[in-house]
């Protein structure tokens, strides 16, 4: 072949890829001819290899074609050949049919085949064999497995590995052969003096043996930690992924039960100290990744020791590992890490960009507020350096910061607004940053005035249309309330002269809002100028905007007692979309019937401002916790870009939803109930509790339904029996304090029959007194068991059954169920506003932990934690919890301070209580607990 | 220059062409032997093969690419795949299995009605031949309809693979018809 042709053929460079029908067609030629040309084929399969590696493909009947074509240049006994002849099965036997016939020749070949084809030999066999075959093939493969040659033994190891979806039993049964293979060090076999340029050999075979008997061994606990025991044992494993497997299995073993800490504490410290890093690194991945509880505080500090030692040194993929790891502790632990700090200044100019992101979000998170002016400031200066996706994750740090540190919100917001107003990055980065400002604005008031105008600035100069309407929103939301709303009207009518249609309209909206600005007539009188202006506009919707506000502030001026048009032109309620789209989507879909009846908008739950607000913060305080958790249950190596997508979710969590959509179900299942018809509107409606074990024979959990003057529960009923039908199903409910005159009992409807496995709902309903009527029930089940055939699922006929009780756990209605959580934005301001007052001291003589109580409190008061106090932190003895919430009765605001110290008898709590409602403090602050 | 003349020669006696024989035949006919013995003169322990086996050997200065088709019925659909180029076939029949001779006859006949091998020569061995019970080549030849054939140069010859008998005598016979009809 001349060097011209040759040539031709060697174009993997230029990443033009080779004509796929030619191929085929050389191909078929060429492997048909006799005798063949061993060369020319050899270039023609890498050919083929590359088309398959780009992706293409081949129809089944031709791959089969090319299959058969390639199965005859078996003939040839070449070396070289014969090795591109297995690449070439390996890669056509996932689009290939009858791939079995190369089998015979595969295993001649790793029986007498030479040394260099053998391992090529046996990784095309794996792919060849199927359940039917693999036996015939375990005699060769046990043989592979021990041979002295360490790259026939790796095949062999890797390509049973392969094998065992396929059939297990075969491997299964050269297991002891395996195992022979990690304590048997095999060395290249070189003749000559070449020994001396290449290494003898990695010892890499330890490392597939041990990850096949990891496999094989898969669900015995006990052979696990004995081969752990057998392995760890002197200087037994040479390479260091075989260590770091070796890891990784007490990783697997310790999840499933981290109660055997304490019996590997020793190889694991062992491990930190290992003279690979990588050992090193999984060591110390897996101690900070274990539940705090199990993990000794001096071994967690020797993960971190080891950890900060590895960000100094110089393999740059072993800084960016320690550093990803000390980043993910950082979102639980923060404190744990502060020693790192040093290092992880040093590494803010890291000469690789991810490392110093890493660095920077992990320092933005231990930060107190002492260093955060100045990590601001290095972030500042290096911040236009990286590309966008890690400019996100770094702004999605500082938007935490600022629910963590309202205090600092000066020095945050100039950052903010710095990197904003720097024109360069895309729209997913600057709506990032404007989400930061906006969170700002809405939870910390301070901030609000100085953050609008910066935003008014930035909208002179914005070429994102949704940015740009989003700000122009919260102009109109906010700029009304503000000490000089003037300044927002210049900036907004700006737009309304030099932008497009769309944010022209959104401009006319903000705007008409400050027409509601009390005592200041001029700009009233300025607006409807504008607007007036404005009706002359080329564009429909922007005409028919500033009309239609005209008309409203019109009405506004005549009537002004009528709060229609002002609810229209500044919303205070918003309704909670979940249920809406719900609500909705079972309008539609319902017969054409319903739509003879209007949309009830009514039975969809609405939110004022700071209901609203609650809610969202309470999202993003759950984020903030559930990030972490989530990751570390889930996949140890996950991307960056995953991580950025998590953390920057803004939606409610898909748990959350579901409980949202629950209650929405519930209201709907009682609305239908003819009984509860006259009680009104549900005012609150509980979370499911459990009153059984769940894995107790009948399932209960209870809801608590809150009306005006009635109290309806529900219990949902499971029967997990599967043989057992329950007929007339009842609870009766006795409250603790009998013959109270508060609560008297007005229908109880049962469950007709409750079949196997099936859910059904009771309810008992309270007619209760105006007020807050506190009370625990005793619940007992009565039933009637009815035997069912197991044939035909149907009771005997005939059985009577017979009658049965089955008691249930207490339900409370707590003075909780009378609150829900509501945002403010100045607690302590708030707090002392308010005039009834109570306190209460608590001592708890179980041994929880402060986190543990703060928990229970936030559930028990239905509040909102403010401040960021729902988390206590792990290294002291002292909290201090701060709730806010309102009355779902009466609106009355109720505050709480809650301070605890945990020693060695317990937990003592001080709970001092503000509410607007004296009776409404004393119930909370006295039934905390 | 000496060289480039034997090289011609060679071409021109067709000494460089490799010449294709397929073995054929129902499974356990001890086709995967034969081929053993021809190539090293040896009996191997032999498994079924799945698939096939091939082998280059020089026969009387003739270069042979030797496809030993595994006989299972799951294999059989596939010979097809490998009848182009082929000079002759070896039908191997096991004759003392008496049940599937009519078998091994239907299968034979279906090949040879193949366009690809419409010039291949036939040669039959009618193999273990060293075991009690075993049917002579005439009563095989019967059985297979042989006579029927026309237009094809065949031959069945009595062998044993085990003892080595009448291998050699039957490829002797093939190497001749293909000189004679192919060079």
């Amino acid at each position: 072949m001349s060097t011209h042709t040759y040539k031709k053929f060697e174009e993997t460079e230029s990443g033009v890829l080779p004509d796929k029908m030619t191929v085929y067609q050389d191909c078929l030629n060429e492997f048909n001819e006799s005798p063949v040309n061993p060369r020319r084929c050899r270039t023609l399969i890498s050919r083929l290899l590359q088309l398959l590696a780009q992706g293409e493909t081949f129809p089944k009947s031709e791959a089969t074609t090319l299959f058969f074509s390639v199965s005859k240049l078996f003939q040839q006994p070449n070396d070289s050949l014969r090795q591109m002849v297995y690449l070439a099965i390996k890669e056509l036997s996932s689009i290939s049919d009858d791939v079995l016939m190369a089998t015979s020749s595969i295993m001649k070949d790793i029986q007498n085949g030479s040394d260099v084809i053998k391992p090529n030999a046996i990784r095309s066999l794996t792919r060849v064999l199927d359940e039917s075959t693999a036996f015939s093939a375990e005699r060769l493969l046990k043989s592979a497995v021990v041979s002295k040659h360490p790259s026939i033994s790796s095949a062999a190891l890797v390509s049973s590995y392969h094998l065992l979806p396929v059939a297990e039993s075969t491997v299964k049964r050269y297991m002891n052969e395996t195992q022979e293979v990690v304590s048997d060090l095999k060395t290249y076999p070189y003749t000559n003096g070449s020994s001396e340029f290449y290494p003898n050999s990695t010892y890499i075979a330890q490392y597939h043996a041990i990850g096949l008997l990891c496999m094989l061994k898969n669900h015995d606990k006990v052979a696990l930690m004995k081969l752990v025991q057998q392995f760890s044992t002197g200087n037994l494993l040479k390479n260091q992924l075989a260590q770091v497997e070796l890891v990784k299995l007490v990783g697997e073993l310790l999840h499933k039960d981290p109660q055997m800490v304490t019996q590997f504490a020793a190889l694991l410290s062992n491990w930190l100290s290992s003279k690979f890093e990588s050992v090193q690194l999984q060591a110390a991945k897996l101690i900070t990744s274990l539940p705090d509880r199990y993990v000794s505080p001096e071994l967690f500090a020797a993960a971190v020791q080891t950890l900060q030692a590895l960000l100094s040194v110089p393999r740059v993929t072993t800084r960016f590992a320690a550093v990803r790891v000390l980043n993910r502790i950082s979102m639980t632990a923060p404190e744990k890490i502060v020693v790192c700090n040093p290092e992880l200044e040093s590494l803010i100019n890291d000469s690789n960009r991810n490392i110093s992101t890493y660095a920077i979000t992990t320092l933005l998170k231990t930060g107190t507020s002492n260093n955060i002016a100045s990590l601001i400031k290095t972030i500042t200066k290096f911040i236009h350096e990286i590309s966008d996706d890690f400019k996100i994750i770094i702004i999605d740090a500082v938007r935490t910061m600022c629910l963590k540190f309202p205090e600092e919100w000066k020095s945050l917001l100039d950052f903010l607004i710095n990197v904003l107003k720097q024109g360069e990055g895309g729209f997913q980065f600057k709506n990032s940053i404007v989400e930061a400002l906006f969170d700002l604005v809405q939870f910390v008031p301070q901030s609000k005035e100085v953050a609008l105008e910066n935003l008014c600035d930035f909208i002179e100069d914005c070429e994102f249309n949704e940015i740009l309407v989003r700000i122009l929103h919260l102009l109109g939301k906010e700029g009304p309330t503000t000490k000089n709303p003037s300044l927002y009207v210049r900036h907004i009518y700006n737009r309304v002269v030099l932008e497009n249609s769309i944010i022209r309209s959104a401009a006319v909206v903000a705007l008409s809002k400050f027409a509601l600005v009390k005592n200041d007539p001029t700009l009233v009188e300025s607006i409807e100028i504008l607007l007036r202006r404005i009706s002359n506009d080329v564009d429909d919707e922007v005409r028919d905007r500033a009309t239609i506000a005209l008309q409203l502030i019109e009405s506004i001026k005549s009537e002004p007692q009528l709060y229609v048009a002002q609810d229209i032109l500044q919303c205070k309620y918003s309704y909670d979309l979940g249920a809406l789209e719900s609500k909705l989507n079972q309008y539609m879909s319902a017969n054409e019937d319903t739509y003879k009846t209007p949309f009830d908008v009514a039975s969809v739950p609405k939110y004022t401002e700071d209901e609203r607000k609650a809610i969202e913060l309470k999202k993003r305080q759950e984020q903030l916790f559930a990030a972490p958790t989530s990751k570390r249950s889930g996949a140890a190596s996950q991307s960056v870009d995953a991580e950025k997508n998590n953390s920057s979710y803004v939606g409610p969590t898909l748990q959350e939803q579901g409980e949202d959509l629950m209650i929405t179900k519930y209201a709907d299942e009682i609305a239908s109930i003819e009984e509860f018809k006259g009680f009104g509107p549900i005012i609150n409606t509980s979370k499911d509790i459990p009153l059984t074990e769940t894995e107790a024979e009948f399932v209960v959990t209870g809801v608590k339904h809150l009306f005006k003057n009635h109290v309806v529960l529900q219990f949902n009923i499971t029967d997990t029996l599967t043989d057992v039908a329950l007929d007339n199903v009842s609870v009766v409910c006795t409250p603790e304090i009998e013959n109270s005159t508060e609560l008297e009992e007005v229908v109880t409807i049962p469950i007709e029959r409750l079949m196997p496995s099936e859910t059904s709902v009771c309810y008992v309903a309270f007619k209760k007194s105006e007020g807050n009527i506190m009370e625990g029930f005793l619940n007992t089940l009565y039933f009637t068991t009815r035997e069912l055939d197991p044939n035909t699922h149907e009771a005997f006929e005939g059985d009577e059954g017979f009658q049965d009780e089955y008691e249930i756990d207490s339900i409370f209605l707590t003075a909780g169920d009378y609150i829900k959580g509501a945002f403010v934005g100045n607690f302590s301001a708030c707090f002392d506003e308010l005039p009834h007052s109570e306190v209460a001291v608590y001592n708890i003589k179980e041994n929880i932990s402060l986190q543990d109580i703060v928990d229970r409190l936030v559930v028990n008061t239905s509040c909102l934690p403010l401040e960021n106090t729902q988390f206590a932190p792990s290294d002291s003895n002292t909290h201090t919890l701060k709730l806010f919430g309102k009355s779902v009765m009466s609106g009355a605001r109720i505050a709480l301070v809650v301070r605890m110290i945990k020693s060695s008898k317990g937990i003592a709590l001080k709970a001092e209580g503000r509410s607007d409602d004296a009776q409404l403090c004393g119930d909370i602050v006295n039934e905390l607990m | 220059m000496g060289n480039f003349f034997s090289s011609m020669f060679d071409r021109l006696w067709g000494v460089n062409k490799e010449l294709r024989i397929l073995i054929l035949g129902l499974d356990g006919a001890g086709k995967t032997t034969i081929l053993y013995r021809l190539q090293i003169g040896e009996v191997v322990t032999t498994k079924p093969t799945i698939g096939f086996n091939v082998e280059t050997l020089v026969y009387k200065n003739l270069k042979l690419n030797v496809w030993d088709l595994g006989g299972q019925t799951s294999i059989r659909p596939y010979w097809r795949c490998y009848y182009s180029n082929t000079a002759a076939v070896i039908f191997v029949v096991d004759s003392t299995d008496k049940d599937r001779i009519a078998t091994a006859s239907k299968e034979l006949h279906m090949m040879l009605q193949e366009e690809e091998l419409q010039d291949a020569a036939l040669l039959v061995f009618a193999n273990k031949q060293d075991q009690p019970g075993a049917l002579s080549a005439s009563e095989v030849s019967k059985q297979l309809n042989l006579v029927e054939l026309k237009d094809r140069s065949w031959s069945i010859v009595a062998s044993s693979a085990i003892k080595g008998e009448g291998i050699s005598e039957g490829l002797d016979w093939l190497i001749d018809v293909i000189k004679e009809e192919q060079l």
